[in-house]
């Protein structure tokens, strides 16, 4: 243990700085991609902390270094969840996008009907 | 029969994706076995008290643990049968308000991620339900088309980071405990930074997906975008299923000091829910957003009744935290459901269409009446009963002035919004004209879960039994 805390401890700042950064990311930026990116990190974030805890439990008690597979069947889970939450909501931002754009196109026709 | 409560649903959902063409009578179908399934686990739980199952025969602490004790079964009761009333709403509905024939799976979906979140006593398990419910409910939310989708996708946002502080709160336990169910981890609790920090990050993202009060903000405009039918599911059910787990965290892992220390603060939300969103609720020119409001409204009895219960403990008040929930699914299914036939018919969003409404369309107006007044608080309704409740459990703690009071206050906030869309409508000088005749069968739908809340009266003394005994 003692001679893994140095590198445990690189990996668990790495993990709090990309939830950190993905927070920062998700309450400053307006623009709607940039914000799912955000949550991503975010989640990125997390689920490198699993991995390292995962590490970490295990490691303590026994001699041999086995990971924890619980942790590693949440990360799964974890993935799963997040790609399919980040497709719906690229969906749903797309249909956003189009509909803006349907509805921004007749207003440009209705400026340019003066100068017709 | 437990697996079936979720099998079946899932079946359906699935199915309902093969062949659209009968998508509406298989949810129908799997609503109604569902609620006659959950009446009789509700029954056999009670008869037999709690039942616990460890999933596919693992040993304790590797397997999901699940627990049907009478709460919630109740609940399991509850969200099949406002499952079944709405689509049979949206049934008798399709083919004026050309609903999407998105509605049957997702409805059957959200039916089924209720259900498991009831029942789940594993924080990793409540999770992935928890994540469930938001995709299937935003996805709900966007089905009303082009204006829906901006409301939808901030929805979409808020929920996945609510999701994303519970799941960071809940790898921070595991990290300190090795355990996830939570009678495990109630029995091994001690109280220090980490187990705080985890509390707080798992509070704010489930305050934030169950709007209670300072991160209500997107309730409003996702809960009116939506479809009648889909809002009242939200309002009545949705928002509850984070307050569940909430419940949960505070009363059954956080230590007594952790609980005293938060109690102030929930009890804080929750008169401000019911302060500023009954303001807000008198203020809104639109039908739906009123409606919306009074949801954030009475959140914050539900949030109130938290706090107290951290506060003093006292059985009776968590029976009334309950009480306020059963009765305000009711009592918004109802609401959400009227408003929407009222502006279906009559034309319109903004709330002076309801003009009148008492004469072109009594029966809608009626069951928003009688839904009200349970909003309210009027004896005998189910709302009445849990603001009893709640006073004589406050009563009992002896001398207390200012929580009684913050109730008459907040009582009388509800009862000037309701009036002001009763007295609107009572206005039979000139009544807004309907654009076609009113249907019948919709306002009779809309009418059968307002007066199920003042049933809730009738059985007052059986459910304030269930109810305090899971408390103990």
């Amino acid at each position: 243990m003692t001679e893994l805390s140095g590198s445990l401890l690189l990996f668990l700042l790495t993990a709090a700085s990309l939830v950190a950064i993905g927070v920062y990311g998700f309450i400053i930026g307006p623009e709607p991609l940039r914000r799912i990116l955000a949550l991503n990190i975010i989640s990125a974030g997390i689920f490198m902390l699993m991995v390292v805890l995962a590490y970490r439990t295990s490691g303590s008690g026994a001699t041999e270094l086995a990971a924890d597979p619980v942790l590693q069947a949440l990360v799964l889970t974890g993935l799963v969840v997040a790609v399919s939450a980040t497709a719906f909501a690229l969906a749903l931002l797309a249909r956003l996008e189009q509909s803006s754009s349907e509805m921004s196109a007749p207003l440009q026709l209705k400026q340019t009907e003066p100068e017709q | 029969m437990m697996i079936l409560l979720l099998v079946l649903p899932l079946l359906s959902a699935l199915l309902m994706l093969l062949w659209p063409r009968i998508a509406p009578l298989l949810a129908l179908f799997s609503a109604a076995a569902s609620s006659l399934l959950a009446l009789q686990l509700l029954l056999q739980v009670a008869e037999q008290g709690t039942r616990y199952w460890l999933l596919a025969g693992w040993p304790s602490g590797l397997a999901i643990a699940w627990q049907a004790d009478t709460l919630s079964c109740l609940l399991i009761l509850l969200s099949t049968v406002l499952q079944l009333l709405v689509g049979l709403y949206a049934f008798a509905t399709r083919s004026r308000d050309k609903l999407s024939q998105g509605f049957w799976p997702l409805s059957t979906l959200l039916q089924l991620s209720l259900t498991a979140l009831w029942l789940s006593r594993d924080l990793f398990n409540l999770y992935v339900c928890l994540e469930l419910l938001g995709l299937v409910a935003v996805a709900l939310v966007s089905l009303s088309g082009r204006k829906a989708i901006k409301p939808a996708f901030n929805y979409l946002l808020l929920s996945l980071f609510g999701s994303l502080c519970y799941l960071l709160g809940v790898v921070l336990l595991y990290g300190a405990y090795g355990l996830l169910d939570i009678a495990g981890l109630a029995s091994q609790w001690q109280a220090g930074w980490l187990s705080n920090s985890a509390l707080l990050l798992m509070s704010l993202g489930l305050m934030l997906k169950a709007a209670i009060w300072p991160l209500h903000a997107w309730l409003p405009a996702a809960h009116a975008a939506a479809p009648a039918p889909v809002s009242a599911l939200l309002s009545a059910l949705v928002v509850k299923g984070p307050l569940f787990i909430l419940c949960l965290l505070w009363l059954q892992l956080a230590s007594t000091s952790q609980a005293q220390a938060m109690a102030p603060l929930f009890a804080a939300a929750g008169l401000a829910a019911l302060l500023f969103g009954g303001w807000s609720a008198l203020r809104t020119p639109f039908a739906k957003n009123l409606v919306a409001y009074s949801t954030v409204a009475q959140l914050g009895y539900a949030t109130l009744a938290l706090g107290l219960m951290l506060t003093f403990d006292q059985p009776l008040i968590f029976a009334a935290l309950w009480l306020f929930v059963l009765a305000h699914a009711l009592a918004k299914a109802a609401c959400f459901l009227a408003i929407g036939e009222m502006s279906a018919t009559l034309g319109g969003k903004r709330l002076t269409i309801l003009k009148g409404a008492s004469q072109t369309m009594p029966l809608a107006m009626f069951a928003f009446a009688v839904a009200g007044g349970s909003l309210i608080g009027l004896p005998p309704s189910g709302g009445f009963l849990a603001k009893w409740a709640l006073l004589q459990g406050l009563w009992l703690q002896g001398e207390q002035l200012f929580w009684p009071l913050a109730l008459v206050f907040a009582t009388l906030l509800s009862a000037a919004y309701v009036f002001r869309v009763v007295v609107l409508a009572f206005d039979r000088a000139d009544p807004v004209a309907p654009d076609f005749a009113p249907q019948l069968v919709p306002q009779w739908l809309a009418l059968l879960p307002a007066l199920a809340v003042w049933a809730m009266a009738l059985f007052s003394e059986p459910l304030l039994l269930l109810l305090r005994l899971e408390a103990l």
